[in-house]
């Protein structure tokens, strides 16, 4: 009897030791990819690329992918989220914070959260979430009403939750946190109700808070004059609602800032309002600033610098350089160095009036007559900008940067308008001129020139982002519903499949199940998971 | 034991004589701002910051649905106040808790830029107005369910278009061609020559209602050729084909056209 009780102790604690090893180490969040059976950052790597190592689906045989199976959330509201996989087990964020585990195999779920979020949110553009974050056995969500969630990834039960701000003033967060090492890196958004944007770090094991770094330089900090006096700068926007990317190297986290607060006004913040329309390089321990680069120097626009900023290796002018590849709002492609920050190139990837070019200091050399006002004026691209949180793709192999291009233009408003706090605070707006044809296209881009290299037209507009393989394959949507396959070098378009809504700021994400190459694609409230036929 | 039954029995009755009672009426079913050039002034500013954004300044869509189509579609102000009030869940539109007059402010403010108010005293004799669109306009255009398809219905197009606006619209048809109107014609690979309105359209594939108002979805794959005119279908009714008094007496009976539902 004791022999048997001991046999059964012992199994216990085998188990609970086997139940105690974390699902995902640090060292996993570094390697990435390299494991293809798991996503687990919202780019699939630190570097941003959004590109996969496998290439069981070619350009030969993708024509024949079909769905096997779908999953629909039973919810209203759309996917914006890049799903993780760990295991085989989906991790997926919805609209109003539900979130699912969901098996990987069949589509059908294993748990679901969802949050009792308050009725009186202010947010401007939707109760959307863009995915998880994951280390150990934790999940980290920050929410519409600006707090930040652990779950355990077995229950979905709550670990922590920890406001980061009072949603009653405007704040809120849609961001998928960016783990790196000890810390859960997040942004915060609102800039359209008059917030102070910052991006802070959180330990991920208390969910105490380590830094932060705020997007609206103070009075007496370095920036802080870049803002009229007063307190103008407590209300100046800045929002971080796209998640950045990390260089272990250099050890710095990179984050593209939103546009300054009031939107369009300009007399309401005269200066170059430091640090927003920005990217930043942050020390990953300290949050410190190491350097920053402006895109749009006082945007009057919305146009928001929240795309993805890819990290890649390129040889320019005979040097191997470190660089950021940025496709920004403002409807110019910069590759800039990413141990200072200074732009290398830059060109515009899409129709631009406003400005000429960037100039020799960095700074956009702009035309007249682009300033909104009460009576309106015409400026290329539109408010949605040249492209925006969708993200995009470097195939290190063709060495092509890929993005989702909007050709737009709209007519620009401003007025005057009292703040008040909770209140949404733009003091301008626009219209779409009525003989405006807008369209959308996939772009591919040299990054070394900042040259086009080839372009795939929509008929519409498209928020969809874009995914590659190493096979030689480019996944994107257009605006009408369709997730389309293209030949990396050539833009033939290979397959496409129409889904019933299109993809919104999320691409497709691909992984390694059972020797098998999955493709999964959210749209609208539904996954779709889709493979080639089994041998 | 007792004591909590009449309780209970208490409780049940306030909520039934709750559930009895008339639902609260609608503000907006009498909007003193309605006309009133300052509330409409003030609906222009609460507008411009709560709903443009959204909406488009002039309130004709941008990430919202276009407001104007919307009135001029038969929506009552009643459906205006409880949408802005409650929110659409599921999108991007909020609820809100602002207060009531505010929100009959903007409902003013939508109303004078949505609405075209009824002439004091009609320009033009409707009845022959009346028989010229039924002669020349019913076999593309409907009225109350009454004729055609092809174009758009006009059943209410009367508060939805000024009197300048319909002289052109009338004149000079292909200044503008409104969504879902625009004129195509594909070419079958057999060289079939289809002609109508493009209903959608992606990359792939096109949807159109032709000629003869069937409508029909093509994979462009299958076709040799899709041509995209310029031109709206309508023919251009310029002064040979209408002349001014006949212009005049049409665009007297389409401002009379406010048909709900």
């Amino acid at each position: 009897m004791r022999a048997l009780m001991l046999i059964a102790i012992c199994s216990v604690t085998l188990a609970a030791q086997q139940a105690a090893a974390p699902r995902v180490t640090s060292q996993d969040l570094l390697d990435g990819l390299k494991d293809p059976t798991r996503w687990l950052t919202y780019s699939g790597e630190y570097n941003g690329q959004r590109h996969s190592p496998l290439t069981q689906i070619t350009p030969e045989n993708v024509h024949q992918l079909s769905a096997q199976w779908t999953f629909q959330t039973g919810t209203l509201g759309s996917f914006q989220t890049t799903p993780i996989v760990v295991d085989g087990v989906l991790y997926v964020t919805g609209f109003n914070n539900n979130a699912w585990a969901i098996d990987a195999r069949s589509g059908r779920p294993i748990w679901r959260y969802r949050r009792e979020l308050p009725e009186d949110l202010h947010n401007c553009c939707g109760p959307v979430n863009r995915g998880f974050g994951v280390l150990g056995d934790r999940l980290f969500m920050t929410t519409i009403d600006a707090h930040l969630l652990a779950l355990d990834m077995r229950t979905g039960g709550i670990v922590y939750d920890v406001q980061l701000e009072d949603y009653k003033v405007g704040y809120s967060a849609t961001v998928a946190p960016l783990v790196v090492k000890d810390k859960v890196i997040i942004g915060i958004a609102g800039a359209e109700y008059g917030i102070r944007g910052f991006i802070d770090a959180y330990d991920v094991q208390t969910g105490k808070r380590a830094w932060r770094f705020y997007t609206v330089a103070g009075p007496g900090e370095p920036g802080g004059r870049t803002w009229p006096q007063g307190e103008a700068y407590k209300r100046g926007g800045g929002s971080i609602w796209v998640t950045g990317t990390y260089d272990p190297q250099l050890n710095l986290v990179f984050f593209g800032t939103g546009n300054p607060g009031p939107d369009y006004y300009s007399n309401a913040r005269e200066g170059d309002n430091l640090y927003t329309a920005s990217l930043v390089a942050l020390d990953a321990d300290t949050g410190q600033l190491r350097w920053y680069y402006q895109f749009t120097p006082h945007d009057v626009h919305d146009w928001d610098s929240t795309q993805v900023p890819v990290l890649g290796d390129l040889t320019m002018n005979g040097q191997p350089r470190k660089v950021v590849m940025f496709a920004n709002r403002n409807g110019f492609f910069y590759t800039l160095d990413r141990l200072t920050g200074k732009p290398i190139v830059a060109k515009p990837f899409v129709e631009t009036t406003w400005a000429k070019e960037i100039g020799s200091d960095g700074r956009p050399v702009l035309l007249p007559g682009h300033l909104p006002d009460e009576d309106g004026t015409k400026t290329c691209p539109d408010l949605g900008g040249g492209t925006n949180y969708m993200s995009p793709s470097y195939d290190p192999t063709t060495r092509l940067f890929f993005v989702t291009a909007r050709e737009t233009c709209a007519t620009y408003f401003a007025f005057d308008q009292k703040f008040k706090p909770g209140e949404q605070y733009e003091s301008g707006g626009t219209q779409r001129p009525r003989d405006q044809k807008n369209f959308g296209a996939l772009r591919a881009i040299d990054p070394v020139t900042a040259t086009l290299k080839w372009e795939f037209r929509y008929t519409s507009v498209s928020s969809a982002g874009v995914l590659t393989t190493a096979s030689g394959l480019v996944f994107a949507g257009d605006g009408d519903g369709n997730i389309l396959a293209f030949d990396s070098r050539s833009g033939k378009n290979l397959w496409h499949y129409q889904l019933g809504f299109s993809m919104r700021s999320t691409a497709g994400t691909t992984y390694l199940l059972d020797g098998r190459q999955y493709l999964l694609v959210p749209s609208g409230s539904t996954l779709t998971a889709f493979a080639l036929p089994r041998s | 034991m007792r004591p909590l039954v009449w309780l209970a029995l208490l409780f049940g009755t306030g909520a039934l004589l709750l559930a009895q009672e008339p639902p609260a009426a609608n503000p907006a079913a009498n909007n003193p701002h309605l006309g009133n050039p300052e509330s409409i002034r003030g609906g222009m500013t609460l507008y411009r910051v709560r709903c443009g954004e959204c909406h488009g300044l002039d309130a004709s869509g941008y990430r919202g649905p276009d407001l104007i189509a919307v009135l001029s579609g038969g929506a009552t102000d009643e459906r205006l106040f409880q949408t802005i009030r409650k929110g659409v869940p599921g999108t991007e539109m909020p609820p809100t808790t602002s207060p009531d007059d505010e929100l009959l402010m903007i409902i003013a403010y939508l109303r004078k830029i949505g609405t075209v108010a009824p002439p004091a005293s009609p320009i033009g004799n409707v009845e022959n107005g009346r028989r010229l669109f039924a002669s020349q306009c019913m076999s593309c255009h409907s009225v109350a369910g009454r004729g055609g398809r092809l174009g758009p219905d006009l059943s209410r197009i009367g508060a939805s278009r000024s009197h300048g606006a319909l002289v052109r619209e009338i004149r000079t048809p292909s200044e503008w061609v409104p969504p879902s109107y625009e004129t195509v014609t594909l070419v079958t690979k057999d060289g079939e020559r289809i002609r109508g309105t493009k209903k959608n359209e992606d990359v792939f594939s096109i949807q159109v209602m032709d000629l003869r108002e069937r409508i029909q979805g093509y994979l462009k794959s299958n076709l040799q050729q899709v041509i995209y005119e310029p031109g709206s279908l309508m023919p251009a009714f310029d002064s040979a084909r209408l002349n001014d008094s006949d212009l005049t007496d049409l665009v007297a009976y389409l401002s009379t056209l406010r048909i709900r539902n």
